[in-house]
């Protein structure tokens, strides 16, 4: 294993502690890429490795889970001595395909399903069963892609494109929208009963009007509202309502 | 409530706070793992499990993409567990719910503060950033951690004290608390299918399978 490899994973979970406006995850890419260029010519504070770092230190922003697919292949790119201008294009032709393939991957797929099947869970098990549950099926995902994305760019290089293609990975893709609408669609009764088998039918009913109002408010009405401002509002409205009575 | 567990949801709250983004990201920031531990931890695990699905149908709903802004629900939910704890029954849910998505909304903003803080940072040691200095690169990037920790902790204080005030001069009768409970699960349910259908247009076989799932969970609860 490449030496610097197992400090550079420890730093890929803190990719995004100095997220900014200006260069969004740059500084957490060149912390979590500078324990593998600490060999590089000149060694660690070396002129090469300086070089390195203050490129690495630019604008960037991609998925945080996949971010290792980068950082190793930035890393290998400095050692097999690319010019500047060459990781520089490297590091902007990573940013978008990384970022994109996360967010269908991960924040519209994996997560929401697990979350989905956590939910189900937890009308049907123990609460350990259902939390832990929830966390070790996401994280297996989350922690085998991370590190599986670090050791993969650094054995690729300039060619982290060919990792992209790992049949798994494009199997994941291709299941995990289907996968996660289904548990969704799954949870949404399965919660509601659960959730609302204290209420008598009139609460119930009244629950189904709300549920049917917020779809109609939020998909034709209102559709960059957001959840939890339209929650406040609705909530509010309520309140002064009653107060008003 | 006591002393201790003021601490421990405290230390919890800012656990959640910078899981969210800044550090980990293993999930335990999402409100059903958030309100389940901080349910454990005041002593009401089952008032913590309906918060955190109530708010988890709420966070469903955050596609974190790129540079997006997003609720804070996990101190949300550690703030909405200490408003509602100890209540019979549903009664403290609705109130629970509202105190939740006010403290993850002052989350939202209070992440954007932090990160123009960090950019300032970033702007006064330029040089040294450019010029590859580890030592200001490191020093910078967990000045980060520690400026999320503070946002987390003083989000999750906020949130108990908004608890305290609306458990202490919350006017609510159990009519009303059955209808705010109501409304919150609703606007959750609702949220989570336009959630799901936007999720549905990008899959592979579209809203098929949402619809396939709906028809499945009511088979469900109508055979269980």
């Amino acid at each position: 294993m490449k030496r610097g490899m197992v400090s550079a994973a420890m730093r890929l979970f803190a990719f995004q502690a100095s997220m900014n406006p200006e260069r969004l995850q740059g500084l957490g890419m060149a912390t979590a890429v500078e324990p593998l260029l600490r060999d590089l010519n000149g060694g660690p504070a070396g002129k090469a490795q300086r070089a390195a770092l203050g490129r690495a230190a630019g604008f960037f922003n991609t998925h945080p889970y996949l971010a290792g697919l980068a950082v190793g292949a930035v890393a290998k790119a400095e050692h097999q001595g690319l010019s500047a201008q060459q990781v520089d294009r490297l590091r902007t032709a990573l940013k978008g395909p990384l970022g994109s393939l996360g967010d269908r991957l991960i924040w519209a797929g994996a997560l929401p399903a697990a979350a989905a099947i956590g939910l189900i869970l937890v009308t049907v098990t123990h609460p350990l069963v259902a939390i832990g549950g929830f966390l070790l099926l996401f994280n297996a995902v989350h922690l085998t892609l991370r590190l599986w994305g670090l050791q993969a760019g650094w054995r690729a290089g300039v060619k982290v494109a060919e990792a992209l293609r790992h049949p798994v990975l494009q199997a994941g893709l291709k299941a995990v929208g289907p996968v996660a609408a289904l548990v969704i669609g799954a949870a949404i009764p399965v919660v509601a009963e659960w959730l609302t088998a204290g209420f008598d039918a009139t609460a119930r009913w009244g629950t189904v009007g709300v549920a049917l109002t917020t779809v109609v408010v939020t998909r034709w009405l209102m559709p960059t509202v957001g959840a939890a401002r339209l929650g406040m509002l609705a909530l509010a409205a309520t309140l002064i309502l009653g107060w008003l009575r | 409530m006591e002393f201790a567990t003021v601490g421990w949801l405290l230390l919890w709250g800012t656990v959640v706070g910078l899981d969210l983004a800044t550090v980990a990201q293993v999930m335990v920031a999402r409100p059903m793992v958030a309100a389940a531990v901080a349910g454990w931890i005041v002593g009401d695990v089952q008032t913590g499990l309906i918060i955190g699905a109530v708010l988890e149908l709420f966070a469903l709903e955050v596609l974190p993409f790129g540079a997006a802004r997003y609720p804070d629900y996990g101190v949300g939910a550690v703030a909405a567990v200490a408003t509602a704890a100890g209540a019979p029954g549903l009664f403290g849910v609705g109130m629970g719910v509202a105190v939740g998505l006010v403290v993850a909304y002052l989350g939202e903003i209070a992440i954007q503060l932090v990160r123009q803080q960090t950019a300032m940072d970033v702007q006064r040691r330029r040089e040294a950033i450019d010029s590859g200095d580890v030592t200001a690169i490191y020093r910078t990037h967990l000045r980060g951690i520690r400026r999320d920790a503070q946002r987390a902790l003083g989000l999750a204080g906020l949130g108990l004290l908004i608890a305290t005030v609306v458990r202490v001069t919350a006017p609510v009768t159990l009519g009303g608390a059955v209808l705010l409970s109501a409304v919150a699960m609703g606007v959750g349910l609702g949220t989570t299918f336009v959630s799901g259908l936007r999720i549905a247009r990008h899959a592979h076989g579209g809203w098929v399978w949402l619809v396939t799932g709906l028809l499945a969970g009511v088979a469900w609860v109508v055979v269980r």
